[in-house]
């Protein structure tokens, strides 16, 4: 990693960094990643968690967004609340009535922020915390830290849930994208070493911990 | 554990929200008197009863109304912006 | 075997006389009469019998005495505001507590045990120079005090606060006291009693008669009432009679919640206050922790309690002190605070004659006790201001000349 390029880092760079991470190959920036030590597997298998805060996203919102992310040929979802997966990979999500976030390709969302915005639409800077959840106890750790029962996403796929998870506002979708089926979560990125911190520990209580991307995928 | 009922998040822990209280028609600040603007910004109608009033779920930033009772502190219904009837 | 007590038992009539006399039946007009029977309003009426004679006095109490704000608070008296309005007045009001005990003949358990407002950030730290050179300029026995100071005062403290919020310093107010607030009440009660002032219990005010802007009677739920001079003092319910008068005002009724302890051995000395925390705790004499935060977020005109209060509150209560996690809370309960926009209370003459309002004494009246109930009898009945609570007048909320008053309970800086 070339240490004088301006690289936005993860908001949680610094505990990863102190677990002395296995960053992705030399030149991907920002860098992700990959593994921690031998153990990702086991951990991930209890509960997991992944920081996923280098995936570009961008988001607007406003009434006119609907009809302008449609003219773009994204998948709009439809329903307040709700996303959809976009063919590479990446989602659309829609929070609320008319605020959308886009997370996936760069290709994707540089020309979201490039394109000239039709009226009443409005850009939103996204410099989130983003983590992704799983393993077999991981609605153990949901169940400590927030009030709503996550469990009912596995019914309901194309659903998200705007909460307070340990007093921090974040959004939740349940996803099956990865090998491992995960919770994947959004917060404002100032929160996000309190809540990495808060989640990591009660992780580790129950049998798991931090994990990189290989792990997941 | 009190459940206020956002209208587009459904129903949720009242820790959720946080309430800006009742909803006040602002007079005229060019026309009216400074009596009149001086009873807009401070004073306030602190009797019980049903009342309006703007609340936000914080977690979606999602503006809405409520009447409330808040004398028996039960939500009689909330509504958005709107699609008040 | 308290031989004493066995007698009160055995005995039909009780040995001992009632702290006050019961009166079957309200007069058809009385001189003064006051809206409310807790300490301001108790105080008021011993104020007025004995500094300026006037013992034609109904005190009116809907309920029981003292069963308002005044049996709810945390007990807790001090003079460190930031206004030099607010701390000439607090004051003067500590002062009359010192007395109060021998004045009254009756134990207060007034203790005086220091009273700590620590700073967590440096922004609160700030604040409290700032409030100790404003007390210091004016009198008071105040100032910044470093955590070495607080660890030494309160032994079992953590002063990181679980590692989020470590304790700078803190404003130390040597003078900080604790009371039983109850035999407040009861103290100022009897008092105005032995002088001749009546105080019916069960008794509601339905209504004031105002004719030509000037008070005429009352409308009671035991009958009407002639007076030409009526006191408000009721706390939560201010916005309620005020409507009866037809006065706008900006008070705003929020509960405020508290909760004790089982009692413990004692461990704390002093009372500790924490913006940043929102805590307010004291060791009680029975050994019970008192614990107060802050406001509920929203408006509700009940004394209802909820269970977030109470898991808030522990949690930042474990954050200060760990050692507590096994200890029970026994009980909690709520007060209707009547807020005000600058945090000073609303005192003095109103637009209706013979109209005065002790109000929008939010979270801070049961230290002022004495000093509103001694102000506002010399405002009754002088019809002029008292000099000590001139700014805090219903009048400079329409002259946008507000006062301020940060230094409240349960304030965040």
């Amino acid at each position: 990693m070339n240490v004088n390029a301006p690289v936005l880092l993860s908001p949680v760079h610094a505990a990863l960094l102190a677990r002395n991470p296995v960053w992705s190959e030399a030149g991907v920036t920002p860098p992700a990643v990959l593994g921690f030590d031998g153990n990702d597997a086991q951990r991930a298998a209890a509960v997991g968690i992944a920081d996923l805060s280098h995936l570009p996203r961008a988001g607007a919102k406003g009434p006119g967004t609907a009809d302008w992310l449609a003219a773009m040929g994204l998948p709009v979802p439809l329903q307040p609340n709700s996303w959809n997966q976009l063919p590479d990979g990446g989602l659309i999500a829609r929070l609320g009535l008319t605020e959308f976030l886009v997370e996936g390709d760069a290709s994707i969302t540089d020309t979201l922020m490039q394109t000239d915005r039709a009226a009443g639409v409005y850009p939103v800077l996204r410099q989130d915390a983003s983590f992704a959840l799983c393993g077999a106890r991981v609605n153990e750790l949901l169940l400590q830290t927030c009030n709503v029962d996550f469990r009912t996403l596995d019914a309901e796929p194309s659903k998200l849930i705007l909460t307070s998870m340990a007093g921090v506002g974040v959004t939740i979708l349940y996803t099956r994208t990865f090998t491992h089926p995960c919770y994947r979560l959004w917060c404002d990125g100032t929160y996000g070493l309190y809540l990495w911190d808060t989640l990591v520990g009660i992780a580790e209580e129950l049998g798991g911990g931090c994990i990189g991307l290989n792990a997941l995928r | 554990m009190k459940i206020m009922i956002c209208p587009v998040n459904g129903p949720r822990p009242v820790s959720e929200f946080f309430c800006w209280g009742e909803i006040r028609p602002m007079p005229d600040p060019d026309t009216c008197s400074d009596d009149e603007w001086a009873d807009y910004v401070f004073n306030r109608n602190g009797a019980p009863g049903v009342k309006k009033e703007w609340w936000c779920h914080s977690a979606s930033n999602t503006w809405f109304i409520v009447e409330r009772d808040t004398e028996k502190d039960v939500v009689l219904r909330t509504y958005l912006y709107g699609e008040a009837a | 075997m308290p031989w004493r007590l066995l007698r009160f038992a055995l005995s039909k009539k009780h040995p001992e006389p009632r702290m006050f006399s019961d009166h079957p039946q309200l007069k058809s007009s009385y001189d003064v009469v006051i809206i409310g029977g807790g300490g301001h309003g108790l105080a008021a009426a011993y104020y007025l019998a004995r500094d300026h004679g006037i013992t034609n006095v109904a005190v009116l109490e809907k309920g029981y005495i003292g069963g308002g704000n005044t049996g709810r608070n945390t007990s807790i008296i001090r003079s460190n505001y930031l206004t030099p309005e607010g701390v000439k007045f607090y004051d003067e009001s500590v002062h009359l507590w010192q007395d109060l005990s021998e004045e009254f003949d009756l134990n207060l358990f007034y203790a005086n045990r220091g009273h700590f407002t620590l700073a967590h950030t440096d922004s609160a730290m700030r604040t409290m120079r700032w409030r100790a050179e404003v007390n210091k300029h004016l009198g008071i026995d105040s100032e910044v005090v470093g955590p070495d100071f607080v660890k030494r005062a309160a032994p079992m403290i953590d002063l990181s606060c679980g590692g989020h919020a470590p304790i700078m310093g803190a404003l130390y107010h040597a003078p900080g006291s604790v009371a039983r607030h109850d035999a407040v009440a009861w103290g100022y009660g009897r008092g105005a009693d032995m002088r001749g002032a009546e105080i019916h219990q069960q008794t509601e005010v339905l209504g004031i008669d105002v004719q030509g802007g000037k008070v005429r009677g009352v409308q009671t739920s035991r009958g009407y009432i002639a007076t030409n001079k009526v006191l408000c003092a009721v706390a939560g319910f201010t916005p309620r009679i005020l409507d009866m008068v037809g006065i706008q005002s900006p008070i705003y009724i929020h509960p405020l919640q508290a909760m004790v302890s089982e009692p413990l051995k004692p461990w704390l000395d002093p009372i500790l206050v924490s913006g940043s925390l929102h805590i307010y705790v004291s060791q009680s004499a029975r050994g019970e922790l008192v614990m107060g935060a802050s406001l509920d977020p929203y408006e509700v005109q009940s004394t209802r309690s909820t269970l977030d209060f109470v898991e808030g509150l522990s949690s930042h209560m474990l954050d200060m002190f760990p050692f507590l996690s096994n200890v029970k809370v026994m009980r909690q309960w709520a007060g209707m605070a009547d807020m005000t926009p600058d945090f000073a209370p609303i005192m003095g003459k109103t637009p209706v004659e013979g109209f005065y309002l002790d109000g929008g004494w939010g979270t801070w009246g049961f230290k002022a006790t004495p000093v509103c109930g001694k102000t506002m009898a010399h405002t009754v009945a002088t019809d002029t201001p008292h000099p000590l609570i001139t700014g805090f007048s219903l009048d400079r909320f329409r002259n946008f000349s507000l006062t301020g008053e940060k230094g409240a309970a349960s304030v965040g800086h």
